[in-house]
């Protein structure tokens, strides 16, 4: 889509918006431009009313600066309106306007503003250009998450008809297959086929990957886009479980660890999958389910799992079977501390020696939950030589690919562009030669970006490789025999 | 006028200031705590949190951390208030003796009330150039600027005056007023027996300009000591990994 032109002339990018009939699939039905701001008003007061965490963030902000610094998308575009405080002032100042004493009497004086159809061309280009990372709401002094107020506004705008093309695409995806990459249940067999061979072929063994099978203990639960996109993520996972000799499954019906719903839209998309999730538990007797590489999908599955529950299966009446949700890499990262599995960093196929790796900590995996230590303890023992980036662990910088941001239109490639710049430094100031990013986004925003930032390794030709993290745990297992028999 | 400022407008800020509080709060906690979103550094326990929260209150360890010539500005500037604001409450109720009662083998009156001036003076000077640093911080930083209102400014401009007027007061003799007139006049208010105010004018403006600033903070983003509070109970809260170790497997943990 070519650049929004607003009535005052200014420009904004913005992404593709979704078909009329990929809207109808969704159940989404677009409201006439004339009731958009009254309705985006109505729905605004509806978050306020139901979301603290929303209220606070718009009453909150002292407008103190602390932020712009601290965001990627600001560093690279140097757009007022990518400072994280001036991201959520695009709501703040309608917030202030309709629902604040001080708005209402003083109005531009205390920067309040209309809701006009501007203001939402607006917010469906900077909302849609915050990666929801979270720096800003770790290093805010009130802790305030700007991620909160993309997040409302994301969904506001989605049910007002206005859905981005990607977001659309993948949830709709999400209500027929049960994953966001459209993937069938024979496109996942003939998948694990070919990576069974290809590990035969590395280690003179065939390691299967089980799907749907009655009676699993244990539900592995990759990201889709493991299967388009990064191979060796999968085939990593199935080396660890096939190491332990694991009684796991992988299910056709919910093969997705990302939910680009807690992005877009909770109410229907996220709880989809909630709702998918224990009905797999409950078919297959799941005991225990393991999350494969997402960052934000791991934010989504700790923090919302069991509140969304309530809604999407357990109604009154109800009852559903509640199992532990948990990371590969918290169970890796045990493991190896308990000397249980044999790792070999000196012999990895997918870091010979003179490889450098360097880790970029997912956002949602550091400042969603405390797993930079876990991922640091897992890779030191998979590959011969780290090389660490500055700043690191929860104070890293997104890949600017983050809340699936991923989109292909030249004007926000080019600002996906823009917004790896701090990474890119950051990589190249590392003297790292191999990327570690355990995330599906992060890879799908590294694997073009790394071109386009012209990360080589020394030869100063070759693209530097992107791996996940559990592909080199997997890649250096030592295997007593097959199954540990 | 007079009158007005000294005797009756008083009451209603104070029941502006309170109930606008109040309600302000209460409208914050219409929304629930859905999720538990929490950020780093992930308290083990309720007690962590709290300690995390009041840390970040004391030290404004964040803008420390990410923003230091921030820091240099807002934390002094914010040390000083509060001082200024105990020093008002102790200076005024004790007629300056409050070291002198605190500590009194050590203090004597007369040093206690010398301290008290000599605090209050110092506190003054600091938080009235702390604040000009902040406002010229908001007019030459791009970052800051590009994200203002007019009433950014605008509160710093109040502050600025009353903490300017009440300096000048403490700096040129003639313009001062002395504890007892303060406390003569306070006690009034508070005992519902309003007296008229000092003949001093400069006490005057210093006085309306307070109770202006006061009536405006329920309904303006000075609220935000108390939305530091409702923010981060949101997101420093304790956070329990689940336990370890998977079922079934033949290498268990």
């Amino acid at each position: 889509m070519p650049k929004k032109v607003l009535s005052d002339g200014t420009e904004v990018a913005q992404p593709h918006r979704a078909p009329d009939r990929l809207m109808k699939r969704l159940h989404v039905r677009e409201v006439p431009d004339a009731e958009k701001p009254a309705m985006a008003i109505k729905w605004l007061d509806y978050y306020r009313k139901n979301r603290r965490s929303l209220t606070m963030a718009m009453e909150s902000c002292v407008k103190c600066g602390v932020c712009a610094e601290q965001c990627h998308a600001y560093l690279g575009t140097k757009d007022p309106n990518n400072i994280p405080a001036g991201r959520a002032d695009l709501m703040r100042r309608v917030y202030k306007r309709y629902f604040t004493v001080q708005g209402r009497l003083f109005g531009k004086l205390v920067g309040a503003e209309e809701m006009t159809m501007d203001v939402l061309e607006k917010w469906f280009s900077y909302f849609y250009q915050c990666t929801e990372c979270r720096r800003c709401g770790h290093v805010c002094p009130f802790g305030i998450d700007t991620c909160e107020v993309t997040m409302a506004g994301r969904e506001i705008l989605w049910g007002l008809g206005m859905v981005p093309e990607l977001q659309g695409a993948a949830s709709a995806a999400v209500f027929e297959r049960g994953n966001q990459g459209a993937m069938t249940q024979a496109g996942a067999v003939d998948t694990h086929e070919f990576l069974s061979d290809e590990l035969e072929e590395e280690r003179g063994f065939r390691i299967e990957f089980p799907v749907n099978k009655p009676n699993s203990d244990i539900l592995y639960v990759p990201s889709s886009a493991d299967y388009l996109l990064n191979p060796e993520t999968l085939k990593g996972a199935a080396q660890f479980f096939e190491y332990i000799g694991a009684n796991w499954t992988i299910s056709s019906y919910m093969l997705e660890a990302g939910n680009f719903g807690l992005l877009t839209d909770q109410h229907s998309v996220q709880r989809e999958l909630v709702r998918r999730l224990w009905w797999v538990v409950a078919d297959l007797g799941i005991k225990k389910v393991v999350f494969g590489e997402c960052g934000h999908g791991w934010r989504a599955w700790k923090m919302y799992t069991e509140a969304l529950t309530d809604y999407a299966v357990a109604g009154p009446g109800y009852t559903y079977k509640s199992v532990p949700l948990v990371n590969i890499h918290q169970e890796v990262a045990a493991l190896i501390k308990a000397g249980k599995l044999k790792l070999d960093p000196k012999n990895n196929r997918l870091a010979p020696s003179g490889t450098y790796v360097t880790l970029h900590d997912p956002c949602n995996y550091v400042r969603a939950d405390s797993l930079g230590d876990v991922f640091r303890y897992n890779l030191y023992n998979s590959v011969p030589a780290v090389r660490e980036m500055t700043p690191r662990n929860e104070k890293n910088f997104c890949c600017g690919g983050g809340s699936a941001v991923l989109y292909d239109d030249p004007e926000m490639y080019d600002l996906r562009i823009k917004f790896f710049q701090k990474k890119a430094d950051q990589v190249r100031a590392s003297g790292a030669n191999h990327i570690c990013a355990p995330c599906s986004i992060c890879k799908a925003q590294f694997y073009p970006m790394v071109k386009e930032h012209n990360l080589t390794t020394e030869d100063g030709k070759t693209i530097m490789p992107v791996n996940g993290l559990i592909d080199f745990v997997g890649a250096a297992l030592v295997f007593k025999g097959h199954r540990q028999i | 006028m007079y009158f007005f400022v000294g005797k009756i407008l008083p009451y209603i800020t104070v029941a502006i200031l309170l109930g606008g509080i109040t309600w302000r709060i209460w409208r914050w906690m219409i929304g629930r705590i859905k999720f538990n979103i929490t950020l780093p550094p992930f308290p083990s326990s309720w007690g962590a949190a709290v300690v995390w929260i009041l840390w970040q209150m004391v030290a404004f360890w964040n803008i420390l951390k990410f923003d230091r010539p921030l820091w240099v500005g807002a934390w002094p500037m914010h040390v000083a208030l509060a001082s200024i604001a105990g020093g008002h409450v102790l200076g005024v109720y004790t007629l300056g003796m409050q070291f002198h009662l605190l500590l009194p083998w050590l203090v004597s009156e007369h040093a206690s009330e010398a301290a008290s001036n000599a605090l209050g003076t110092t506190f003054g000077i600091i938080f009235f150039v702390a604040l000009l640093y902040l406002l010229y911080r908001r007019f030459a930083v791009e970052k800051v600027r590009v994200i203002s209102a007019t009433s950014d400014y605008l509160h710093l401009l109040l502050l600025l005056a009353i903490v300017g007027i009440g300096d000048y007061m403490r700096l040129v003799s003639s313009a001062s007023l002395h504890y007892e007139e303060a406390r003569h006049f306070m006690a009034g208010l508070f005992t519902f027996n309003p007296q008229p105010l000092p003949e001093n004018f400069y006490f005057f403006l210093h006085f309306l300009l307070v109770q202006i600033m006061l009536i405006i903070f329920p309904f303006s983003k000075l609220m935000h000591p108390f939305g530091i509070l409702w923010n981060r109970w949101i997101y420093n809260r304790p956070y329990q990994q689940p336990p370890m170790g998977l079922p079934g497997t033949k290498i268990t943990l």
